[in-house]
């Protein structure tokens, strides 16, 4: 009786937090994640992260924390971006432990479900008390990068979202617009909103100014360009299958048109921005060598020179342009919700319990609240509380536009395509894209990818493709609605 | 005597120059590992730091990377010493008792020309089974059974150049043939045994694509490591520069130190040294 | 030479004199095969298993998703023959052995005989020369791609010096520079080894051959075909040789400048199976494409071999 008694106040308290008490609610999970895990003090976990920026949250702050908090060792295993879906699912087909967490990219959660790689998570969630706080993630990463077949396999952990920096010192600079408005016969549009817009705006200030600065510039660099192409692609009406033959339709006329454009843009741009990836686009935006870009959340945070002191991001330029950044969505309204990361649990690990608790405890309302604001690292905010937190808020002089386009963009905001075997298609698509720089033509290089993602399609089961495809298809966020 | 002076003369700096040419991509490497941020993504390029600084190397060493150099020399020594003693007892064999003829001998070099790339993935399966995938010993075993069918060549090579007669008078004073093997070929053939470990030693050093697929955590060597550098949200030259440094250097060491041994051991031989 | 030191009543074991009373039988009767034991079952067990393996399941079935181990023919067979882009991949893994093998003997060459005669400091010169030899590939790809980058990179800043204006040049993306940037790279890294190996053979010519070609008053070419070349040759073949295995298997450059790119321009054999292999996950098809390089390989190699006769 009295254990009755017990579980009936726990659960009645439970209750009582969750409705009138959010405050508390929210330092729980973290709370509960830390008590339990003491009994693992002395263990170490390993868990899988993206090499380079992503990886100073835990090997500088967050893992030293829990360390602290409860006595477990977080070990850090860096793989490169490209290797990362490889080395996860090597790992699983040789089954030795050595990965305990995993971060992984929410387009791939279906694959490597299918491949038996995750471990369902609701059993831990349920135990743990930890399904409150998983409810306040922004909801289109919450319904969309969480569950699979019903059960939850991994934590949406990172808002990334592809916004529009632009230098309002520029654009809105009225000699600029005077010359701008005489040429095209409008007025400069602060910020364009279509692609058209865009493309005459960043020609002209290129020629206006003598490249001094640049109208803009982009990544476009496969790995990174394949998203740029995902998230064009569709606002210009772009679709990917024919969901009737599963037919690749990517080079129906709006694919051949983003790619022209592109040659056409890289006639205004810097040269050399054929290779350009996250780094070297940030340092030119950052010294004010270009007036528009598109990119993650971090350039906006680094942009203002929010913690461009600290030592870990020395190696990023010293921001020339801090307060003069305007925050939008880019062209055509919905941005591409790249990439991203979400963390997951390993099936062959030998440790789940610690390596789950340490998970919530990343991903809980109190601890990632911190992690979003890191400046070295690269989370992005993901939660309703993050894009109003007053914290956050007050970093900045433009912190609240920039937190209200991050939410604007998780609102209107455009997914990965994620089907059966995702990585494949997108492989045929990178490689198009290298293949667009080494200066084949468009329309025959397209033509090539849809063969090849028909072929694709046709190994896998067109019928079992149809269905995958139907299932991502049906999300808002799938296509510009 | 005046033109031998000057063709000297120039050939001196002709053969300057090239050398400067070849050292100035490890030159190029190793500064980058002494730059700040800000010179390494310096335009146009920094030829030469203001300030000779080691936070490239001391973040290696603070976040646990630089383990990796150790990873590889556990890997690269033990495995050199297997592939030695085994190799050296097989060389032996064939060297004096022409054991399997011909066809054994040619059947083992040829072990040597299989492309890494088609093994590793059986390799990989096969170490799925036995559990041995990111482990020291599957790594040992691995680069001891790639450097064997070298060892064998190069060693059958030295021990025939041993004096028969040691060896048979070891016999008639009563020693077994293990005791010959051990007392008496084994202490003559040890420059031999020198030339070959180095290069033994530098293969299972600087070996990549096995090392890639079948390490995970816990036993990466530093070419693997160095790879992990790349991509993300950049390419990390400060760690590339500074890891590829720290695997490079002792390396430099060894060859330099045993000098006198290379070319024999880089011939498969074929100049005797 | 096979045959040198195994001497008569050596090697038919029976003739161990004294030593037969205090040694174990067993042990002396089959000595010469317990020694090969430990080497023959390491290297069946790492290089034979793995291709027994192999070809198991390159008639299965097994994919990222599937683990169907039933028989299925020879459809991955078939598959290769018409797979465009493994074709290509032997194609570019070929230009690569063709372009890279004869530069780097015909500098290694010229390097030899620039050092060959009295020359102050060579010991030092000829001890720096080597160095790039003993860095692993993998680290001179990333040491090239350094160096060939378009902005951050003094290759280009250096070339720009020339010019006279700044250049770009995408060395890794454009096609008409990926090749020679590979190369570059290759042939920075292994002239010193042909340089090694051919001033060690030069230094061993007959000097009196040479002084009787150069009293008779014969060219430099005429003496190098007619004396110097047979002299160096089983030294040079093996060069060339090794030289020529180890380019068939290209990887770790070309893995660290392109990946194979652009599109899969530069993709060797061994980037191929790799893509494949380990990250579509197609192992049965990778087996597959693994077997059958290893016919070709042996194939020719074999026939090489017979036509260069070299002293084994």
């Amino acid at each position: 009786m009295r254990r009755r008694e017990f579980l009936y106040t726990a659960s009645a308290f439970a209750g009582a937090s969750a409705l009138g008490l959010p405050r508390v609610a929210r330092a729980q999970a973290a709370q509960t994640a830390v008590e339990a895990a003491k009994q693992f003090a002395g263990t170490e976990i390993s868990i899988v992260w993206e090499a380079g920026l992503q990886a100073l949250d835990p090997l500088n702050f967050s893992g030293p924390l829990w360390q602290e908090a409860t006595g477990i060792r977080v070990n850090v295993i860096e793989v490169p971006t490209a290797e990362m879906f490889t080395k996860i699912l090597q790992e699983h087909r040789a089954g030795t432990g050595a990965y305990d967490a995993l971060n992984v990219i929410p387009a791939w959660m279906p694959d490597l479900v299918r491949a038996g790689a995750l471990e369902p998570l609701d059993e831990y969630v349920d135990k743990y008390g930890y399904r409150q706080e998983l409810q306040t993630i922004a909801p289109v990463y919450r319904d969309n990068q969480m569950m699979f077949d019903g059960k939850i396999y991994s934590f949406p952990d990172d808002g990334d979202v592809f916004i529009l920096y632009y230098r309002t010192d520029i654009l809105g600079d009225p000699e600029i617009q005077a010359a701008f408005r005489e040429q095209h016969g409008y007025d400069l549009p602060v910020p364009p909103t279509t692609w058209k817009e865009f493309d005459e705006v960043g020609a002209f200030i290129s020629a206006y100014t003598g490249n001094k600065p640049y109208g803009a510039a982009f990544f476009r660099d496969p790995p990174y360009g394949q998203f740029m192409f995902q998230e064009r692609f569709r606002n210009e009406g772009g679709r990917f299958f024919d969901p009737e033959t599963m037919k690749a339709t990517i080079n129906s006329a709006a694919g051949v048109k983003v790619f022209n454009d592109w040659l056409a843009e890289n006639e205004w741009m810097p040269p050399g921005v054929q290779t350009w990836g996250f780094v070297e686009n940030l340092a030119a935006f950052l010294q004010g060598d270009t007036a528009m870009t598109i990119s993650w959340p971090p350039y906006g945070r680094w942009a203002a020179g929010y913690g461009t002191d600290e030592e870990a991001l020395s190696w990023v330029p010293r921001s020339q342009i801090a307060g003069k950044v305007g925050y939008a969505m880019p062209p055509g309204g919905h941005p591409q919700l790249a990439a991203g990361f979400a963390l997951s649990l390993s099936a062959s690990s030998r440790k789940k319990e610690a390596a789950y608790l340490f998970m919530q405890w990343l991903n809980s309302e109190e601890i990632s609240l911190k992690r979003v604001q890191l400046p070295t690292a690269l989370r992005d905010p993901f939660r309703d509380s993050h894009f109003v937190s007053e914290e956050y808020m007050s970093r900045w002089p433009e912190a609240p536009q920039y937190l209200a386009a991050l939410h604007e963009g998780a609102v209107k905001g455009l997914l990965d395509l994620s089907i059966i075997q995702t990585d494949r298609y997108e492989e045929a698509l990178r490689q198009g894209i290298s293949r667009l720089w080494a200066g084949e033509d468009p329309q025959a290089i397209l033509d090539d990818v849809a063969a090849q993602w028909d072929q694709i399609t046709e190994r896998i089961g067109v019928d079992q493709q149809r269905a995958a495809y139907e299932a991502w298809a049906s999300n808002a966020a799938a296509y510009p609605s | 005597m005046k033109r031998r002076q000057v063709r000297m003369a120039v050939r001196f700096v002709v053969a300057a120059l090239v050398t400067v040419l070849f050292l100035f991509p490890i030159y190029w490497l190793a500064i980058i590992s002494f730059k700040t941020p800000d010179e390494i993504f310096a335009y146009p390029p920094v030829w030469w730091p203001e300030q000779i600084q080691f936070a490239n190397y001391a973040v290696l060493f603070k976040d646990g990377d630089a383990v990796t150099v150790w990873n590889s020399l556990v890997i690269a020594s033990i495995s050199t010493v297997f592939a030695m003693v085994i190799g050296t007892m097989c060389a032996y064999s064939i060297a004096r008792f022409r054991t399997g003829g011909n066809l054994f001998s040619d059947w083992l070099l040829s072990n040597r020309m299989i492309p890494p790339i088609v093994i590793v993935f059986p390799v990989f399966l096969l170490f799925v089974e036995l559990g041995l995938v990111d482990s020291f010993v599957g790594l040992i075993l691995l680069y001891t059974a790639f450097n064997l069918p070298y060892v064998v060549w190069m060693m059958r090579g030295y021990i025939q150049d041993i004096p028969l007669e040691l060896e048979e008078s070891a016999l008639v004073d009563g020693c077994t043939r293990w005791q010959v093997f051990v007392r008496v070929v084994w202490p003559m053939a040890r420059g031999g045994l020198f030339a070959t470990a180095v290069f033994t030693f530098v293969f299972a050093w600087n070996e990549f694509i096995f090392a890639l697929v079948l390490t995970r955590s816990e036993v990466t060597t530093f070419p693997v490591q160095v790879t992990h550098y790349f991509g993300g949200q950049s390419n990390f030259w400060a760690k590339i520069a500074a890891m590829s440094v720290l695997g490079t250097v002792p390396i430099f060491i060894a060859v330099t130190l045993l000098q006198r041994f290379l070319v024999r051991g880089i011939s498969l031989g074929a100049v005797k040294g | 030479m096979t045959d040198r030191g195994a001497m008569r009543g050596f090697s038919d074991g029976r003739r161990t004199g004294a030593a037969g009373a205090r040694a174990t039988p067993f042990v002396d009767r089959n000595f010469k095969y317990l020694m090969i034991f430990p080497a023959v079952a390491v290297i069946l067990f790492i290089g034979l298993f793995p291709v027994i393996h192999t070809l198991m399941i390159s008639v299965q079935n097994l994919t990222m998703l599937d683990e169907d181990t039933s028989f299925h023919g020879l459809v991955h067979y078939g598959r290769l023959l018409s797979d465009g882009r493994f074709w290509e991949a032997i194609g570019h893994t070929l230009i690569f052995v063709v372009v890279a093998l004869p530069t780097e003997l015909v500098l290694g060459l010229a390097l030899a005989y620039l050092f060959l005669d009295r020359l102050p400091g060579k010991q030092v010169f000829v001890a720096l020369l080597v160095l790039p030899v003993v860095v692993s590939p993998v680290i001179a790809g990333a040491t090239w791609r350094l160096l060939f980058d378009q902005r951050y990179g003094p290759i280009n800043q250096v070339i720009g010096w020339f010019a006279g204006e700044d250049v770009t040049i995408l060395w890794t993306v454009d096609p008409a520079f990926v090749y020679p940037a590979i190369l570059i790279a290759e042939i920075w890294q292994w002239t010193p080894f042909m340089f090694l190996l051919l001033l060690a053979a030069l230094s061993n010519v007959d000097q009196s051959q040479l002084e009787a070609a150069e009293i008779d008053g014969a060219s430099f070419w005429r003496t190098f075909f007619k004396v110097v070349l047979p002299a160096i040759w089983p030294v040079m073949a093996i060069a060339v040789l090794i030289r020529a295995l180890d380019l068939f298997r290209l990887f770790d450059v070309v893995w660290a400048l392109t990946r194979g790119g652009p599109g899969t321009l530069t993709e060797t054999f061994s980037i191929y199976a790799y893509v494949q292999g380990f990250q579509q996950f197609e192992t049965s098809y990778t087996a597959a494409m693994s077997l059958v390089v290893i016919i070709l390989l042996a194939i020719t190699v074999t026939l090489v071999l017979r036509r260069m006769e070299i002293d084994r």
